[in-house]
């Protein structure tokens, strides 16, 4: 790799200050899974001059019961994640999702604040040597777009930009549902407001704010949660589609659902129609074929994408099934 | 040399250059050929981490090269500044493709005569990301990957195809105008054609006649160490560590450079190499960095690694990224009387196999017309990835199904009905085989009796699209068959040497492990032919064409070096009886007393590494006994030792080589008479497209496992490796830029330990009916050429809709089903 | 101990306290830090690699994997992607199984290392059971399996084979020697539980 200067920082305030300093051309350094690869692969117009290593922090990496809440530090590593004791018994979709993601390897590197923060999924977008200066690195297109689109957004473009990379969270979707907020160095937002779709923007986080943790609401009894991943291998690979699904019983009636896929728009979607579908019914085969069905009824997919909503409308009836406690 | 071999021994010596009959004569009995067990000689090493890879390299004052990867699909260095690169701190040379003392075109391994001598780097690219313009060496990587970040090129951007049908058509733009100026078709088009008997007389003569498509997308061998090399000057000679599947033919080439080197002057390492699956090492894309090393040596003064990056690895492509239309004349009963078959297919570098070709050598269809034509286009070189046979594998799985398809039949019945030779039945294939002296038994049925039963054929097979499991999968079954490989090409020496002091033995050749367990092979027979203990037995490998070795040790190339090194082992066990009963008993340096000295040759034989009286046992000497005190003796000088009589000999040591033309010989092909089939069992999810494998099955007539745990270890590979680019493998360019989009391991996908979690059930039938020694075959290249098809038809099976596009994703699969 | 990147010429290396000349910091140290050993710069890290101690000064941008294969001549751990895609450079830091290529050797300050010359050394029964099955062809891939098989059997002594399977499912054999990694595990596996058992208890 090229050159960088480095810090081990020691507390939030050392981090933020030197970020500052850095004006931007800085990167904070959790896991390093992503970072480090796009720096290999030199996919940016422009190399961070400094890293701030935030793994020296302590205290980042607590997961714990806080006041009806389950924090989650952000430099919690996924492995960890997947087999906390409490994550597993009352946020199962949480560890199953942290399970799923890349590899056993990864999961020992990668945190929940860097899969949450990093960055999107395009061919085009990720062209070493920043073969293609993309819309999304502020150049003039979207390559992807008459392009081929095969794992792209099936929901078209954002409002504000044209691009149709993805977010490749396995987590985000899942806390989405799990109505969580994320904490920063700075403020506290609900997940879903984390993201945006920005020339070298996926968060909407500061060039000198950093995400500390993530606060979970305990749900209200009678919530079941389930998350299903669609890949083409069994493991390594990001997902093609996935979804996360809590639904909250009342005598067998649904509630209140929170449906949220991921990997089939630039951020994570919540299927609010399929939600309202749903909500004040029972739950069955058939109504979540129609709530299925509801979830993509607003797809506008790309040439070679239009299978990813069979495939979207798939996850999201076998995953409201899986909540109801019926199988795949 | 010695000269009391039996007539019997010297005919069988002939008679193996021979290599069209079956073996006359093999051993009577084996102790270590066929055994299970034994130890890998590779094994330690490569489990502890202390094998070393040519990435591994490592010398002191080392310089690292790095080259320019063009950004576009076709196009030409107008203008080059590298000022500034060259101004970089750590940047010791810059090496531009217009350096006056750089030759314009150099041996950079003519593959098979078609590509002719190439620039050692070019300055004009014609495919994304081929390394060109510049290469520059550097005390570090990073500075030498900085420093190409600072070469300012202007380029001239040149028109491009990526499609090879689009790219043969009138007014498509010239891919490689240099080279093929006329167009965009190799020898007008014609690439390769294969005829047998009458084919549309056939399709006259048969009731159902049907066409059909299909498509496979190119894929790449991705072998997990890159190519690399370390180039070193002492003096005049290079010293050369590389990366090479035939590091031979890298010592030719290299001979021919920098104005000449005599052979015996180039040290070539070839160390331990992080796996090769075929042809790359024969491209000028391999050769180019190698020679640009050797120039940069020669300029710093220091030893110069070039390494290429995992993305500039992607160069290249399997030889059956094309487009495949055939017509086939059968009857209801699934006897097929014709088919006619062409393919249209990118870049193809050797022009030996026919699409019909399988269906010549194991079939016993009378009427066959086969039409190859390869066209150049803007992507990398398509070169045997495992196998050049891979297009005809595919037309065998795919033909066949379809046959049973619309018949209503088992596959494996119609296979059967149709198995033979040259439009010829079993009959005829049976009289062959007792006219080259093979036994009488029918390989295919075999093969597929052992297999079905493995399987559960019988209560697996069904309707196509008829059984949905509890789960809600759609379950399917597929099965594929063809010939065992034997058509090693080439030739082979190896030598042994019997050592002085312990009367160990050393197997001298050619050195290039690829991993396939050959040098435990080789041990082998020698130590059954020389009568020794297997730990007795070791092979050195030696860089040096006069210890020449066929390799790849994958492509069947045991059949050969087997015979030469058996040759070698039964010259030298005649040289050691001859020895022993000597009067003097002569051997290595010196006199000593004779070992038996009443006894004739044929008195003898050798047993664990032991001589012994075979009418009574008792009378022996170990081999080390017998050359211990030759061994030590050294020059005499004291006047104790001034009497005794010095006679010299020879050292026990003999080569052994073999010529063999297999298949090959168009004056007199030999029949092939060993099978392998196939079986594949699936479960394919409707909704999502998703594919799962359940059971795998591989059956394959080795002739005579000399080796079966290396066997097996091809059956699993081949498998692993074939169902991975059935499923995901494929280069995906972006249709606008030329650009690859998937040039790394996580885009472009080979299977995980989970995608293949089912069983893999490995059979190894052995009817003795190879031509190599012992009635041995090849298999480590062919069931990763013949599995790549093989999920065509068991989707097909699961779902009753025939998806003719490879590899099988799960959006060609709901396509399929009408499901987007 | 100093930042890097600090502008100030009178920074204390010792507590970062600033003063505005040389005099006035030359008075701090002698006071306050009389008799401390000299700081060590910001990118001198220590690390335990197969029970021996490693003092080296790193640049920023060497992945451990560089200082390990490169700079150390531990050339047991190989390179496949480069990307974290394939497993092969696989090291166990602090008891986990990680992928050297994608941790920077800058931060791996007081870490502890095995690579696979260190589970050789060890003799761990793997290595055996590895050779006895096959478990390699080209060999390139086989380290990192070796490590990461070493690192489940410290954690999980009595895998089944899915478990092996999951631990596995982030290293890429080309090869296709799957089936085997399977069998040796486990054979491994019995040989521990075996030795265990025999010596009555804690290894």
């Amino acid at each position: 790799m090229k050159p960088f200067a480095h810090f081990n920082a020691t507390s939030m305030d050392e981090a933020v200050e030197i970020l500052g300093r850095y004006g931007g051309r800085a990167a904070v350094i959790a896991g390093g899974t992503d970072l480090l690869g796009r720096m290999k692969d030199l996919v940016l117009p422009s190399y961070p001059e400094a890293l701030v290593n935030i793994k020296t922090i302590p205290g980042l990496d607590a997961v714990g019961e806080d006041r009806g809440y389950l924090k989650i530090g952000a430099l919690t590593r996924l492995s960890a994640l997947a087999s906390h004791p409490a994550v597993r018994a009352e946020y199962s979709a949480l560890a199953e999702a942290a399970d799923r993601t890349a590899s056993p390897h990864l999961r020992n590197l990668g945190t929940i604040g860097g899969n949450l923060c990093q960055d999107i999924r395009c061919w085009y977008y990720r062209g070493p040597n920043n073969r293609f200066s993309c819309l999304r690195k502020g150049g003039g297109r979207c390559y992807a777009l008459k392009g081929d689109n095969r794992f792209h957004s099936i929901f078209g473009a954002s409002v504000e930009q044209g691009c149709v990379a993805v977010h490749p969270s396995d987590t985000a979707p899942v806390l989405i549902a799990l109505d969580a907020e994320v904490e920063t160095s700075k403020r506290t937002m609900k997940v879903m407001d984390l993201f945006t779709v920005r020339p070298l923007r996926t968060t909407v986080l500061d060039q000198d704010e950093i995400l500390t943790g993530v606060r979970i609401p305990v749900p209200s009894p009678g919530t079941k949660g389930a998350f299903l991943k669609f890949a083409q291998r069994k493991s390594i690979d990001f997902p093609i589609v996935n979804c996360a699904a809590m639904l909250t019983f009342d005598e067998g009636v649904v509630k209140e659902a929170r449906i949220c896929l991921n990997a089939v728009y630039v951020t994570p979607r919540r299927a609010y129609a399929a939600e309202r579908a749903l909500a004040g019914r029972f739950l069955d085969e058939e109504t979540a074929a129609e709530a299925a069905r509801e979830a993509i009824a607003d797809a506008r997919p790309l040439q070679h994408n239009a299978y990813m909503v069979q495939v979207a409308r798939t996850l999201v009836k076998r995953a409201l099934l899986a909540c109801g406690g019926q199988g795949e | 040399m010695v000269d009391n071999f039996s007539d019997e021994q010297k005919k069988g010596m002939e008679e193996m250059q021979d290599n069209l009959t079956a073996d006359r004569h093999p051993l009577p009995r084996y102790k270590h050929i066929g055994g299970r067990g034994g130890r890998r000689l590779d094994g330690q090493p490569k489990a502890s981490g202390q094998a070393e890879y040519t990435m591994d390299v490592i010398l002191p004052g080392m310089l690292h090269l790095r080259f320019l990867d063009s950004p576009y699909p076709h196009a030409a260095v107008r203008s080059m500044d590298t000022s500034k690169a060259e101004r970089l701190d750590g940047v010791r040379y810059v090496l531009r493709y217009d350096n006056p003392e750089m030759p314009e075109k150099a041996s950079m391994g003519k593959f098979h005569g078609l590509y002719g001598d190439q620039p050692p780097l070019p300055g004009i690219a014609h495919f994304e990301g081929e390394p060109v313009g510049v290469a520059i060496a550097a005390e570090t990587e990073a500075i030498a990957e900085e420093a190409l970040t600072l070469v300012e090129v202007e380029w001239e951007e040149r028109s491009f195809n990526l499609d090879p049908v689009k790219a043969r058509e009138k007014d498509a733009p010239l891919s490689y105008p240099e080279m093929y100026p006329a167009g965009n078709f190799w020898n007008n088009g014609l690439f390769n054609e294969l005829v047998l008997g009458d084919a549309k007389k056939g399709f006259h003569e048969s009731e159902r006649v049907m066409e059909f498509a299909f498509s496979r997308r190119g894929h790449t061998w991705i072998g997990p160490e890159r190519p690399c090399g370390v180039f070193r000057w002492n003096g005049e000679s290079p010293e050369v560590w590389v990366k090479q599947q035939r590091p031979h033919l890298v010592k030719k080439n290299l001979a021919t450079w920098y104005g000449g080197i005599p052979m015996n002057s180039i040290q070539l390492h070839c160390l331990y190499q992080g796996a090769s699956f075929g042809g790359w090492v024969q491209v000028p894309w391999n050769m180019g960095p190698l020679y640009c090393a050797g120039f940069v040596a020669k300029k710093t003064g220091r030893p110069v690694k070039y390494a290429l990056t995992r993305r500039e690895d992607f160069y290249g492509q399997s030889m059956d990224d094309g487009r495949y239309s055939l017509k086939v004349g059968f009857n209801r009963d699934g006897r097929i009387n014709a088919v006619k078959g062409s393919s249209t297919m990118t870049n193809q570098l050797w022009p030996m196999f026919n699409i019909m070709g399988h269906f010549k050598e194991n079939t016993s269809i009378p009427h066959l017309h086969g039409v190859t034509e390869s066209v150049w286009v803007n992507k990398g070189p398509a070169v045997p990835t495992r196998c050049e046979m891979l297009p005809t594998s595919l037309c065998i799985t795919m033909v066949f199904n379809r046959v049973a398809a619309e018949c209503g039949l088992d596959p494996i019945e119609v296979a059967l009905r149709n198995d033979g030779i040259e439009g010829h039945g079993t009959d005829h294939l049976a009289e062959e085989r007792r006219n080259r002296g093979f036994s009488d038994v029918d390989s295919m049925k075999e093969c597929v009796e052992r297999g079905k039963k493995a399987f559960g054929w019988d209560a697996k097979w069904h309707a196509p699209g008829t059984r949905k499991l509890p789960n809600g999968r759609m379950h399917g079954v597929g099965f594929t068959w063809t010939h065992e490989w034997d058509d090693s090409l080439g030739t082979s020496e190896m030598a042994i040497r019997i050592e002085r002091n312990d009367g160990t033995a050393t197997i001298l050749a050619m050195g290039c492990d690829n991993g396939v367990d050959a040098e435990n092979t080789y041990c082998r027979i020698a130590a059954d032919e020389l009568g020794f203990r297997l730990e007795d037995v070791r092979y050195n490998p030696q860089i040096d064409p006069g210890f020449f070795r066929m390799s790849p040790d994958s492509s069947t190339n045991a059949s050969v070096n087997g015979w030469a090194v058996r040759h070698a082992a039964r010259i030298v066990k005649a040289q050691i009886l001859q020895a022993a009963v000597s009067p003097t008993a002569r051997t290595q340096r010196g006199s000593y007393r004779p070992a038996f000295p009443d006894c004739t040759p044929d008195d003898l034989d050798i047993e664990d590494s032991v001589i012994y009286r075979k009418s009574d046992p008792s009378q022996r000497m170990s081999l080390g006994d017998f050359v211990r005190e030759a061994g030590q003796s050294g020059p005499i000088s004291s006047s104790e030792s001034a009497g005794y009589r010095w006679a010299f000999s020879e050292p026990l040591f003999a080569f052994g080589y073999q010529v063999q033309l297999g298949s090959y010989n168009p004056e007199n092909p030999r029949p092939h008479f060993t099978r392998q089939a196939h079986f594949l069992e699936v479960e394919v999810d409707t909704e999502t497209g998703g594919i799962f494998l359940t059971s795998v099955v591989n059956v394959n007539d080795v002739g005579k496992a000399m080796n079966p745990m290396s066997c097996e270890g091809q059956q699993y590979g081949g498998s692993i490796m074939g169902l991975s680019r059935g499923l995901f493998e494929e280069m995906i360019y972006d249709q606008a830029t030329g650009v690859m989009l998937n040039g790394n391991l996580l885009d472009y996908k080979i299977a995980t330990i989970k995608d293949v979690s089912c069983p893999i059930g490995t059979i190894l039938v052995e009817t003795g009916q190879g031509y190599g020694p012992y009635g041995s075959v090849g298999i480590g290249e062919d069931i990763g050429t013949v599995m790549t098809g093989i999920l065509g038809p068991a989707v097909y099976n699961a779902i009753g809709v025939w998806i003719d596009d490879h590899p099988i994703t799960p959006d060609k699969v709901l396509k399929a089903l009408g499901k987007t | 101990m100093a930042k890097s990147g600090d502008i100030s010429m009178f920074t204390c290396p010792y507590c970062s306290t600033q003063r505005e000349n040389f005099e006035a910091l030359r008075e701090h140290i002698l006071a306050d830090h009389k008799g401390s050993l000299l700081p060590e710069p910001a990118n001198r890290i220590r690390l335990l690699i197969n029970g021996l101690e490693h003092a080296m000064n790193v640049e920023p941008e060497w992945t451990l994997y560089h200082l390990i294969h490169d700079r150390l001549g531990m050339t047991g751990s190989k390179q496949f992607c480069d990307r974290g895609a394939c497993g092969s450079c696989t090291v166990i830091m602090d008891g986990l199984p990680v992928l050297s290529c994608m941790v920077l050797a800058i931060e791996c300050d007081g870490r502890t290392i095995e690579t696979v010359e260190g589970v050789a050394r060890a003799g761990h029964p793997l290595i055996e059971s590895y050779v006895k099955h096959h478990a390699m062809q080209c060999g390139y891939c086989t380290p990192g399996f070796v490590v990461t098989s070493k690192a489940l059997l410290d954690r999980n002594p009595d895998p089944t084979e899915g478990e092996i399977r999951e631990a596995l499912s982030g290293n890429l054999c080309r090869c296709g020697t799957y089936p085997q990694h399977i069998v040796a595990v486990r054979e491994a596996a019995r040989t521990l539980l075996k030795e265990k058992e025999d010596s009555g208890g804690e290894r």
